[in-house]
């Protein structure tokens, strides 16, 4: 520990001896950077802020308890699988072990259809031990990480493009539950959190570049459809001025996502 | 030619290279090792590391961007490193207009850091510099915790 400390203090000592970094920076400079390089916030990130501000609903923001069947069509269980991790997070939320413990097991029957079992077994088990502890922080963190490992798995498998669908699904997931969150009790500062113009450019990017094959696909193209409407929503806006009747179009386009998902998988 | 940056994690990342790695990546890695070993004591304070990163490598005097959403109401830490002794490399966190965004930041050698608390919600840019290196292609990897505050 006082190696720890000491380490800190001596990585600190350094700054005064570094060099000032610019004021203002051309972002003109970076233009392929700025497209490829995109960091994905994991829901905990957002999940926090919201702790902040108030006390939600999160009972009535749980969807519903169902078990999913293992579908052959992957590019439905990638976007389910992504639905039921950001369900994860609500459950927790509304400290909810018993739901918790049922999609842990989910998110095992959903890895399995896309051959990312092996990857996830861990965190179910831990999922489920935590929730019977009730260590909700705990159980956050496998929710992050269980999203993590089947992303890196399906990478290594050369499965980009499903990894991606999964992301897909618990953003859309996720944006569904925030914006009903945030019209229940609306102010700024809730709907400041929907301000994410780079994450929807993002997603439409990777479904614009997704194979033909999984392009075709009538769910793919109705998400590629409604994403291409949230996009201006949030666009039209700056952070603070995200407006109730915004929030309300956001979460119908959101939620009509999610319940095609839900539909196509069940 | 830059090798374009990645996303990659820890410990998978290793095995991986530890298979079969190009030698670019097996520097990554490295660098990979020397960024988690000093974030380190910053999730004993609290803030939460996350387990992916992203690296890459680049020649002295040339930046990297790495887009990332933060959200008004946390703190984020970007912690960046090199394995090449000699090297000194800086982080820094600008707005989407390009300006300068952080609230510190320091480097030292082969280690920096930049710590933000974003004024507003959106679309923010660690900017990766090679400042100096004794190597043609300097190895980097960044990581990134966040925290209630």
């Amino acid at each position: 520990m006082i190696l720890r400390l000491l380490f800190v203090l001596f990585l600190c000592l350094g700054t005064a001896l570094g060099q000032k970094p610019d004021k203002t920076i051309d972002l003109g400079q970076f233009p392929a950077e700025t497209v490829d390089n995109v960091v994905i916030p994991v829901p905990s990130e957002i999940f926090t802020v919201l702790d902040k501000l108030g006390n939600p609903n999160w009972r009535g923001e749980l969807g519903p308890e169902e078990n999913y069947p293992a579908s052959p069509n992957r590019t439905q269980v990638a976007l389910l699988l992504g639905t039921v991790i950001a369900d994860g997070f609500v459950a927790v939320e509304a400290e909810d072990s018993e739901r918790v413990k049922k999609i842990g097991r989910n998110v095992l029957t959903l890895a399995e259809a896309i051959n990312v079992r092996k990857s996830v077994v861990a965190r179910s088990n831990s999922i489920i031990e935590k929730a019977d502890a009730r260590e909700w922080n705990a159980v956050r963190r496998e929710f992050d990480g269980a999203l993590q490992d089947v992303n890196q798995a399906m990478l290594e498998l050369n499965d980009a493009q499903l990894a991606q669908l999964v992301s897909l699904g618990g953003w859309l997931r996720g944006t569904e539950v925030l914006t009903s969150i945030v019209k229940d009790k609306y102010s700024r500062d809730r709907a400041e959190l929907l301000y994410q113009p780079m994450l929807v450019d993002y997603f439409n990017r990777q479904l614009d570049q997704m194979s033909p094959r999984l392009r075709r696909q009538q769910l793919v193209g109705e998400i590629r459809k409604s994403l291409g409407r949230i996009g201006p929503l949030i666009k039209k806006s700056r952070p603070s001025e995200i407006s109730e009747e915004t929030v309300t179009e956001i979460n119908a386009l959101a939620t009509q996502m999610v319940e095609l998902i839900r539909a196509k998988a069940g | 030619m830059n090798r374009p940056a990645s996303r990659f994690r820890w410990p998978a990342a290793l095995l991986a290279l530890l298979l079969a790695a190009p030698a670019g990546r097996a520097f990554v890695d490295d660098a990979l090792s020397f960024a988690y070993e000093a974030a380190n004591p910053y999730a004993e304070r609290g803030w939460i590391i996350r387990e992916d990163a992203w690296g890459g490598d680049l020649g002295q005097g040339d930046k990297k961007a790495v887009t990332a959403q933060l959200f008004r109401g946390n703190s984020y830490m970007f912690f960046l490193a090199t394995d090449i002794d000699g090297a000194a490399l800086r982080v820094n966190i600008y707005d989407a207009e390009g300006n300068l965004a952080e609230s510190k930041s320091w480097q030292r050698g082969r280690f920096a850091y930049a710590e933000i608390k974003p004024r507003s919600t959106g679309t923010y840019y660690a900017i990766v510099e090679i400042i100096s290196s004794p190597e043609e292609r300097t190895g980097w990897a960044l990581v990134y915790g966040f925290q209630r505050k």
